[in-house]
């Protein structure tokens, strides 16, 4: 009974209320889970352990896998085939038991069967190029020819091919610290990079009937054995790159007789292909840190395109702790090198082009070698190998160890515009930085573009930068820094505030994303140099992301890893800022919602009041802020001090302050109610430059943490003593805002770049 | 419209496959009707090197695109071919383009164009087949700005026209 009378009461309390509140009372809205943008990433990370620590460092059980190789390449010159027999010492370290081994032959991506162009969406209209090459022309034959796979006694080992990965049985299974031996005769048909846009390939010059080689992933490869993948052999489909062992490579390479080759790895018989004459400049070059000195000169290449040679001749390589390797080969060749001291020892510093790239080339390939290496080692540790090449090669941009090969030709006449020069000295840069990520820090590729890509781009930023400075004979007229078209906030604001069906977070594998350059390239650069500029500062950043490169020299980092890291070593916890950046689409717009006068009183506001209720603090022991355009603002306010208007802090400032103290109290004489808004998704730092009446202005920094509570809108109370004219969020254009027409308050309205341009276009 | 600009996209990631140069042929322009102003403004974005390319098969071997450069030349040639590739109707009748000028920024040269006089827009027929001389593979995407709607289209040579109506 008691309990029906109960539900009676509350039925009719229930109701009585709901009349009273006009039936308005709010739907009561459904629980949820941490949905804060600061929430950190437990879920999204994986678990720390024995391999990979919570603090981003290798574990104690950390290992990784060992592939050396021994090579004779042959490069037949006449029929374009490149033979080779490569024998492998694989050994595993790791506490597994191994009963196979992947290797990775990337060149079926060009086998006649390749799915590659199978995963093309055809449209209902084609190009007519592209439907010759798919349904009129036969296909080029580039895959690998597998000939034999042996062990070190000569028995043939049973191997099965799935496409780009080769699955080889062992005869017994591997156990840890288990090293096999085993070899692969192969071959393949080289085919022309310009034509069908490889990594690696040739150049055709029919002028005089001669090929520039730059070959790459020429060999089968040892896959990635490790424990966060197991073995990497997610399939080569044309786009995301590698993953590699670190391994020693000893390979001998036979080319036409009067070939200049270099490659990956010391020349181990440079007295027996090198003339007397190149030894002596040789010599010269390794005492030459300003200028390079020719080893090959353009009159000698071009000499020696004339007479083609019938003879062979065997280039001796031996590379230390590379994870790749790579070659370029022709008769066409110039060639200059340059010392580069690098902590306390010199690096050479390495150019091969042929005529075409002149005179660009001659004047500053080998100079932007040496600056970067400069740059990176200053960033990150100092360049372990001994040299750097950057070969010429047309439409190209792609890195291997020591190695890399780079666009950027003068026309026939040997002009050139600005675009062309910097976008050689760039893409120098850019793959030369390759270097150390990911050849050094050795991360996969396979999996994540980003994080070679966008850790590489971000550092060719500060490089290019620096070799605006250190060689501004480079830069052009009117120019007072390097064109770096990459780095700086403002560049990627049209990507991020692009339609959003074409763009993915970074936190994807390569293959999948929309827009590959600015998602693995840009938007990452510009997200670590907003984190150095803006939300850690230089020595922050810089301390954490050169711990982060000296803990995975040499070593397989992750995601995480380089996460981590960057908090372990900063004391800055970034999980917000890599959940925002990395792990979403979301964008950067702030504003400023409102700004308002206000006064000061104590006597109880409405809102005072709910407030001292909500807090249980006592209403008469509070002072309430009054806006101006609010009921509870009257004139008078405008007249007198905060210490003349509002008695309890009169009050209080007589009870807990002596005399001599109250003098120097301080008197602000305005008082602003100022609110910002975010629209877009990215909680940042909201960075504020006020400026007053006498034109004289302030800049202040809230931490990204004031929007913990609230991610749509909050609120400052600002005195000053001197008038405010006008409030300006991200005035440097800093955090890539993608909308600045609410930043400024009073509202500035935004210029029409149209109108702009015409009105230049008139004065 | 929304799953063919996708397929587009799609088809064209493939070619993409490299570092840092851009391999894939595409233009941006951006048409806005300011009414106020009863003009028609149009920006289109064009890759320095393609234009170049273009300008020297087309008319001049000798022409650099770069700032330093001569400029009345390079204008007069970038006038004549845009007012030959881009064809604009609006409520059925052809537009004359007025050529304001060009600039480069980076890699990209920006080209402005303008209709003037227009009073009213009840329907908008763009063709535009910049490059489509030069690369099969060109693509010219058109961003509309009219009576407060937005749409995008990709052209193709194949399909070079985008049109809108408004009631």
């Amino acid at each position: 009974m008691k309990k029906f009378k109960y539900v009676f009461l509350s039925l009719v309390f229930i109701s009585l209320s709901a009349i009273a509140q006009d039936q308005k009372q709010p739907e009561r809205k459904q629980g949820h889970t941490n949905q804060n943008k600061f929430k950190q990433l437990y879920d999204e990370f994986a678990t720390p352990n024995m391999f990979r620590t919570g603090s981003g460092a290798p574990g104690p059980g950390y290992y990784q896998q060992q592939a050396d190789y021994k090579m004779d390449i042959v490069l037949d010159d006449v029929s374009i085939k490149l033979y080779g027999y490569e024998t492998i010492t694989y050994t595993n370290n790791s506490p597994d038991e191994l009963k196979y081994l992947w290797l990775q032959l990337d060149q079926n991506v060009r086998a006649k069967d390749s799915k590659s162009p199978l995963i093309k969406v055809e449209l209902k209209a084609q190009r007519l190029s592209s439907f010759t090459r798919a349904y009129l022309k036969d296909k080029f034959d580039g895959g690998f020819n597998i000939q034999k796979v042996t062990d070190a006694k000569g028995k043939p080992l049973p191997y099965m091919i799935n496409r780009t990965m080769m699955r080889i049985e062992l005869p017994t299974p591997m156990h840890t610290g288990d090293k096999f031996t085993f070899s692969i005769k192969w071959w393949y048909n080289i085919n022309d990079h310009v034509d069908g846009r490889g990594r690696s390939g040739y150049e055709y010059f029919p002028e005089d009937d001669n090929r520039n080689y730059v070959i790459a992933q020429f060999y089968p490869r040892m896959a990635v054995y490790n424990d966060v993948e197991g073995w990497q052999n997610s399939q080569f489909w044309g786009r995301d790159e590698f993953a590699l062992p670190f391994g020693n490579f000893e390979v001998n390479i036979t080319v036409p007789a009067d070939h200049i080759l270099d490659g990956t790895g010391r020349l181990m018989n440079r007295k027996e292909m090198f003339s007397k004459e190149m030894m002596k400049r040789y010599a010269k070059a390794k005492k030459s840190y300003n200028e390079p000195v020719l080893i090959v000169t353009q009159a000698e290449s071009e000499a020696a395109i004339k007479i083609k040679s019938d003879k062979t001749k065997t280039w001796k390589l031996y590379a230390e702790n590379v994870r790749d390797f790579g070659f370029a080969t022709s008769r066409r060749y110039i060639w200059d090198m340059m010392a580069v001291k690098i902590g306390n020892k010199d690096v050479m510093a390495v150019s091969l082009y042929a005529k075409e790239g002149n005179p660009l080339w001659e004047d500053w390939s080998t100079k932007a070698v040496a600056s970067t290496l400069k740059s990176y080692s200053r960033m990150t540790f100092d360049y372990p190998y001994h040299k750097a090449i950057s070969e010429h090669a047309k439409e190209q941009g792609m890195e291997y160890p020591m190695i890399c090969w780079n666009y950027g030709r003068p026309d026939a006449q040997g002009n050139y515009s600005d675009r062309t020069k910097f976008g050689m000295m760039s893409v120098i840069i850019h793959e030369v930085g390759h270097n150390f990520f990911p050849m050094i820090v050795n991360s996969d590729e396979r999996q994540w573009t980003w994080m070679d890509e966008g850790l590489n781009t971000f550092l060719q930023y500060v490089a290019e930068q620096d070799f605006g400075k250190w060689y501004p004979d480079a830069l052009s007229v009117g120019q007072d820094a390097y064109p770096s078209r990459r780095g700086p906030a403002a560049k990627i604001v049209p990507y991020m505030g692009g339609d959003q069906d074409y763009i993915s977070p970074i936190m994807t594998k390569g293959l999948n994303v929309h827009q590959f350059g600015n998602n693995a390239y840009g938007k990452p650069a510009t997200a670590l140099n907003i984190l150095r500029e803006t939300i850690m500062g230089r020595e922050l950043f810089d301390y954490a992301f050169r711990e982060y490169t000296h803990r995975w020299m040499f070593k397989h980092p992750t995601p995480e890893d380089f996460f981590r890291t960057m908090e372990d070593a900063s004391a800055m916890d970034l999980d917000w800022f890599w959940r925002g950046w990395f792990y979403t689409t979301d964008y950067v717009d702030i504003g400023i919602k409102e700004v308002k006068k206000m006064y000061l009183t104590s006597t109880p506001t409405e809102e005072g009041i709910r407030i001292s209720r909500r807090y249980r603090m006592d209403p008469n022991t509070l002072i309430y802020f009054v806006l101006e355009d609010s009921d509870e603002f009257n004139e008078g306010m405008r007249n007198g001090t905060p210490t003349e208007n509002v008695s309890t802090l009169k009050e209080y400032l007589m009870d807990n302050f002596s005399e001599a103290e109250r003098k120097n109290i301080k008197s602000p004489k305005y008082f602003y109610y100022v609110t910002f808004e975010k629209p877009g998704g990215l909680v940042m730092p909201i960075i504020v430059a006020y400026t007053y009446a006498d034109g004289t202005s302030e800049k202040v920094t809230y931490p990204a943490q004031i929007w913990r509570l609230n991610d749509n809108e909050v609120s400052k109370a600002i005195a000053s003593d001197k008038e405010i004219v006008s409030i300006k969020v991200d005035p440097d254009l800093e955090t890539a805002d993608i909308d600045t027409s609410n930043n400024s308050w009073p509202k500035e309205v935004e210029k029409s770049v149209f109108e702009e341009f015409k009105k230049k276009i008139k004065d | 419209m929304k799953t063919i600009k996708l397929l587009i996209i799609i088809a064209i990631l493939p070619l993409l496959a490299f570092t840092t140069a851009h391999k894939y042929y595409l233009s941006v322009t951006n048409i806005e009707y300011v009414s106020e102003k009863q003009s028609v403004q149009i920006i289109s974005r064009i890759f320095i090197d393609d234009f170049e390319a273009l300008i020297r098969q087309r008319y001049d071997e000798d022409i650099t695109l770069d700032a330093s450069k001569e400029e009345t030349q390079i204008d007069f040639y970038i006038e004549k071919y845009l007012k030959e590739k881009i064809k604009i109707k609006i409520n059925d009748s052809i537009k004359t383009l007025v050529f304001i000028g060009k600039e480069y920024e980076d890699d990209i040269l920006y080209c402005y164009l303008e209709i003037e006089n227009v009073t009213a827009i009840k329907s908008f027929k763009i063709t535009n087949q910049i490059l489509f001389d030069l690369f099969d593979e060109q693509q010219n995407i058109v961003k509309l700005k009219i009576n407060s709607k937005n749409k995008s289209f990709v052209l193709i040579q194949e399909n070079d026209k985008a049109m809108l109506k408004f009631n």
